[in-house]
């Protein structure tokens, strides 16, 4: 093995990191709590679907950043990523809204 | 002297590895890829909220269908299974490859128990009446949560590769660490997208008496 | 580390003593003759394979094309049945895009970019192996439909009962090259067989699955050369000192790995329905089969451009050279190349506008498709500039490219006209659209590959074409590539419906279609001089130097053909253009001292790519059959599926392996092969 062992400031860095994965975890398994709570409040549903997308949007980035170490790598790779999911976003949100539900003519198919 | 040096140890121009810019290029193209899938799904949704008619004829709802809470327990096991991958990825960087096999060996049993669910969901979904062929919403939801099925088992097929693999003693150093965190990477994503999924397919069904793309008609089975 | 090989450095790979990989299995590095092109994971012969398949792909829809302007050659003609016609237009269409210009441009990706970058190799050099066998791979499967095709006009099938239960009997694909849904899909109910109704036969199936193939194919290429544009670039060469050819080689990447996730699930979705009776598409079940236009072309869109900016890449290096000048607004070009990759994304309902998507939708659509006419039209003036009071010399290369910019920008003309919507709803579907994309895509890609193929030919064989033969072809090309599809503007205005097999008497369509069928095969007789010309000099044609062009970028600095390590020494560049800066003026490449007996490290071979591929071949021959009901046949996918992982399995397993190879010493000049200034230990 030509690899030397792992210097003290990287390991402690690592450990830094643990600590952070096991608050993150706890985190997302809350935020999935409260999701699941919500969609049984008596509250307006525009509200509801808000805070939603709101929350799974925190989680995707909490996970992209920190599981997925985004936030200590190289910057160049988390706009790669962006770039695709902005491009994915704003595509099919057009798709979507190209689709008018009025003019669908459900009768004639069972 | 005559020390190859492997392509992975080679400075590069960014100083980012190959392998980990390689499978970010590749997610950034997967967004595009469920993307479609997720928006196929919802365009069904949103142009058919009625749900659609099991074989005896009945018109049936998708709110009724649905089991809130196999779906979150699924969910919950699949965001665990990412913490638990984060943690074998921190050990290959400490080179503590004991804990790795640990962590990655509850990686691949969670992500089982969530394939689990899913065969279950599926099977029970299917005695319920809606098949792949009887309505456009058998055909996005099947091949949507199919298609991240077959990521999420295409991942535990890798990760258990590797798991064999580091008995070998080959799987060490830098190049056993990227290795690793490249298979993480994937792993991630699959949770990532299913945190959509989860929003978007499951979760607005139950917005209001009848869910977020309404029906306009009663409830009832 | 456990990977390395022990090996000492060695002057040329058959010095290499027998060398097991991670699997115990020899590594084919010593392999001379047809195991070595099949095994090889050199750029170089990478790329000249996947340009031998292309140009041989170019003949076959070239042929294709010729038997389509027979038939309109006169008024109700009957050269083809109307069945052959669809045919032979969407065989005519999918060969060009996928296996004619595509790999073309692969393969220049693969010759020039790591040279044009200062590396040794790309960043995957197995992965890039298995990205052309699993093109080769989709495209045999592709035109395996034809033999299927043959067979049942032949009546091979006669006795079969899988046969005799067809409903649809034709095997090759017709439903053109973009397969609108429904015909392309299903309607009604499911039987219990999971067998929708369909519209169409097995030809459909092998279109979707050749096109998944060859989709993966792509995907991997350029997952590949996004990596080695951005991370393996020489000291010194900065983004911004890029060769224009290598820029356009990223744009494109990013363009395929991010258009072509749509279609791969549109394929899927199709798939389903066809396969297992889905309903993604099928009208009679809600399905919108609209919604496969707009995924169709949210790939297809882009597509286009994946097509044209590899062309504007070589263009862009070629005009410089001949001019004897730097390219006029470098930044001005790259910038504008990026722009319309992205613009590129946002006008895909341009080619939807006679569906009534409504007024602003359509509106929108309208503007972004004519915006993108002005960054196009920024790269034609700044081709101008850089030809504007240079020494023009007018080689081959340079008259193709000029070809280029003059047919190109026709095309780009027609484009906007359609780009308003009220117009395009006269022009839609008529041969105008089909002369506004021969246009761009043979007056512009093909020229421009053609130049591309004139200009690098030196470089990659170390032969020089025959000039004469060259401008020949080049004027043959030309006139009648314009005789073709010049006519057609008029045909299309004057109401001429494409994709019909034939025409009557009396629209005052038949003396221009005449034209038409005589401008393509002058047009046909120019490409197949101009490829016969190429064949020729690989093999036979008169030897050359070096740098034949005093080329500016650096390529032109290495021998030719070039040694199997690219770079003796790895270069520091202190300029754009940096051999030309070299050579005339004052800033010198520097050569880091990384070569010479030491060795530089080459990848080693592998056999895995190829094993992956032929898995893919395998599910590709495999589903049509399935489809067709031949009994049993479901085995051969799941023993490619297996085929395919055990490929991939082992290709990790093996290990990159990998020797030194020794190379000139420093100061010695670059052109010496290595084994002259080898020594031993
Ligand atoms: C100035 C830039 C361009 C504009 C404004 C433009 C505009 C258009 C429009 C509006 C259509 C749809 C016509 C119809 O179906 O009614 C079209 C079709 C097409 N364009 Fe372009 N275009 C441009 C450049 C290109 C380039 C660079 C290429 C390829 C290299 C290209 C290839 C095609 C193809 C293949 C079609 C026909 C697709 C089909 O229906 O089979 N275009 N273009
Ligand atoms: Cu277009």
């Amino acid at each position: 093995m030509s690899d030397v062992a792992p210097s003290p400031a990287f390991l402690q860095e690592e450990v830094r990191r643990y600590h952070h994965f096991i608050t993150l975890a706890l985190w997302l398994a809350a935020i999935t709590g409260v999701e699941i709570v919500l969609i049984f409040l008596p509250v307006p549903m525009a509200l509801i679907l808000t805070v939603l997308c709101l929350l799974s949007a925190i989680k995707f980035f909490a996970v992209i950043m920190w599981f997925m170490h985004l936030i200590y790598d190289h910057r160049l790779l988390f706009w790669l990523f962006v770039t695709g999911l902005a491009l994915a976003f704003a595509t099919f949100t057009a798709v979507l809204s190209l689709f008018a539900v009025e003019r669908v003519d459900t009768k004639w198919f069972s | 002297m005559s020390q190859v040096s492997e392509p992975a140890h080679a400075p590069t121009s960014t100083g980012i590895e190959h392998k980990k810019l390689i499978m970010w290029l590749f997610l950034a193209s997967d967004c595009m890829f469920f993307g479609t899938l997720i928006s196929t799904h919802l365009l069904y949704r949103k142009l058919y909220p009625t749900g659609f008619t099991d074989a005896e004829g009945h018109q049936r709802f998708i709110q009724n269908l649905f089991n809130i809470e196999l779906t979150s327990f699924s969910t919950f096991i699949l965001l665990m299974s990412s913490f638990l991958m984060a943690l074998a990825v921190s050990a290959m960087h400490k080179g503590q490859i004991k804990s790795f096999r640990r962590n990655v060996l509850g990686v691949i049993f969670f992500g089982l128990i969530f394939l689990g669910c899913q065969v279950f969901e599926f099977t029970h979904f299917f005695h319920q009446g809606l098949t792949i062929q009887n309505s456009v919403f058998g055909s996005t939801f099947y091949v949507l949560t199919g298609t991240h099925g077959t990521h999420v088992a295409i991942g535990i097929l890798w990760l258990i590769l590797l798991y064999f693999y580091s008995f070998t003693g080959k799987l060490g150093g830098h190049v056993g660490a990227l290795d690793v965190e490249v298979a993480g990477l994937y792993w991630h994503f699959v949770d990532i997208v299913w945190i959509i999924i989860f929003t978007a397919v499951y979760l607005v069904e139950y917005l209001g008496p009848s869910g977020f793309w309404g029906t306009g008609l009663p409830l009832t089975k | 580390m456990s990977h390395d090989s022990h090996h000492a450095p060695v002057a040329s790979k058959l010095d290499l003593a027998p060398e097991r990989s991670d699997l115990g299995l020899i590594r084919p590095d010593r392999k001379t003759g047809w195991a070595d092109w099949l095994t090889t994971v050199d750029h170089k012969k990478i790329g000249i394979m996947y340009g031998a398949f292309a140009m041989f792909f170019f003949l076959v829809g070239g042929l294709e094309a010729l038997a389509i302007r027979t038939q309109l050659a006169r008024p109700d003609n009957d050269f083809v049945t109307a069945r052959m016609y669809n045919q032979l237009f969407t065989m005519h269409g999918t060969t060009m895009i996928f296996l004619g210009v595509m790999p073309l441009s692969a393969a220049f990706f693969n010759f020039l970019v790591p040279l044009q970058i200062g590396a040794r190799d790309v960043a995957f050099p197995r992965l890039n192996a298995f990205s052309l066998w699993t093109f080769v791979a989709g495209a045999f499967v592709l035109n395996s439909s034809w033999l299927f095709e043959f067979g049942h006009l032949a009546g091979w099938f006669n006795n079969f009962s899988w046969y005799k239960s067809l409903v649809y009997t034709d095997f090759a694909p017709a439903n053109g090259w973009f397969s609108y849904a429904p015909l392309s899909g299903t309607v009604g109910q499911a039987d219990a067989a999971l067998h929708a109704p369909r519209f169409t036969g097995v030809g459909t199936d092998f279109w979707i699955i050749g096109i998944q193939i060859l989709g993966v194919a792509s995907l991997a290429a350029s997952f590949n050369f996004i990596c080695t544009i951005i991370n393996m670039r020489a000291k010194g060469m900065t983004m911004m000192r890029l060769p224009v050819f290598t820029w356009m080689t990223l744009v494109t990447s990013a363009l395929i790995i991010l258009a072509f996730p749509a279609i791969t699930v549109a394929l899927i979705e199709l798939m389903f329905d066809r396969q297992f009776g889905a309903n993604f598409f099928n009208p009679s079940a809600g399905g919108q089969p609209i919604l496969w236009q707009h995924l169709f072309w949210i790939f297809g869109h882009p597509e286009v451009y994946i097509l044209v900016l590899p062309a504007m890449g070589i263009v862009s290096e070629i005009l410089p050279t001949f001019s004897g000048k730097a390219l006029f607004g470098y930044p001005i070009i790259v910038f504008s190349g990026a722009v319309i990759g992205f613009l590129g994304f946002a006008v895909w309902s341009h080619h939807m506008f006679t569906t009534g998507l409504g007024a602003v939708p359509t509106a929108a659509f309208a503007l972004l498709t004519m915006a993108i006419a002005v960054p196009t039209g920024v790269k034609i003036f700044n081709w101008l500039g850089t030809i504007w009071g240079g020494k023009i010399r007018f080689t081959p290369p340079m008259v193709l490219a000029l070809g280029f910019i003059w047919m190109f920008m026709c095309g780009g003309f027609s484009g906007v006209m359609h780009s308003s919507a009220p117009a395009d709803a006269q022009q839609q579907d008529s041969y105008f659209v089909i002369a506004h994309f021969h246009y761009v895509l043979l007056g512009g890609v093909l020229l421009g590959l053609m130049a591309g193929l004139y200009f690098w030919f030196p470089k990659i064989f170390g032969r020089m074409p025959n000039a004469g033969v060259a401008y020949l072809a080049s004027g043959l090309v030309i006139l009648g590539f314009n005789l073709a599809f010049g006519p057609m503007h008029y045909l299309g205005l004057a109401g001429q419906p494409r994709r019909t097999h034939t025409y009557h008497a009396g629209n005052g369509w038949e003396t221009w279609n005449f034209v038409a069928t005589i401008g393509a095969f002058i047009l046909g007789i120019g490409v197949f001089l101009a490829f016969a010309n190429l064949v020729w000099t690989a093999f036979k044609g008169k030897k050359c130097g070096s740098d034949p062009w005093d080329g500016r970028t650096l390529e032109w600095s290495l021998s030719s053909p070039v040694a199997e390590y690219n770079f003796a020494q790895s270069p520091v560049i202190a300029a754009r253009d940096a051999y030309f800066e070299d050579k005339h003026g004052g800033r010198r490449i520097a050569y880091e001292n990384d070569g010479g007996e030491a060795g530089v490290h080459m990848p080693s071979q592998s056999w895995m790519p190829l094993v992956a591929g032929f898995g893919f071949l395998m599910i590709g021959l495999g589903m049509p059959m399935l489809s067709m009901g031949v009994p049993h046949i479901g085995w051969l996918v799941i023993a490619g599926l297996t085929v395919m992982f055990i490929g991939i399995w082992l290709w990790a397993l093996e290990g990159p392996g990998g020797y030194m190879l020794k190379t000139p010493a420093v100061g010695s000049t670059p052109s010496a092969p290595a084994h002259q200034t080898a020594t031993t230990h």
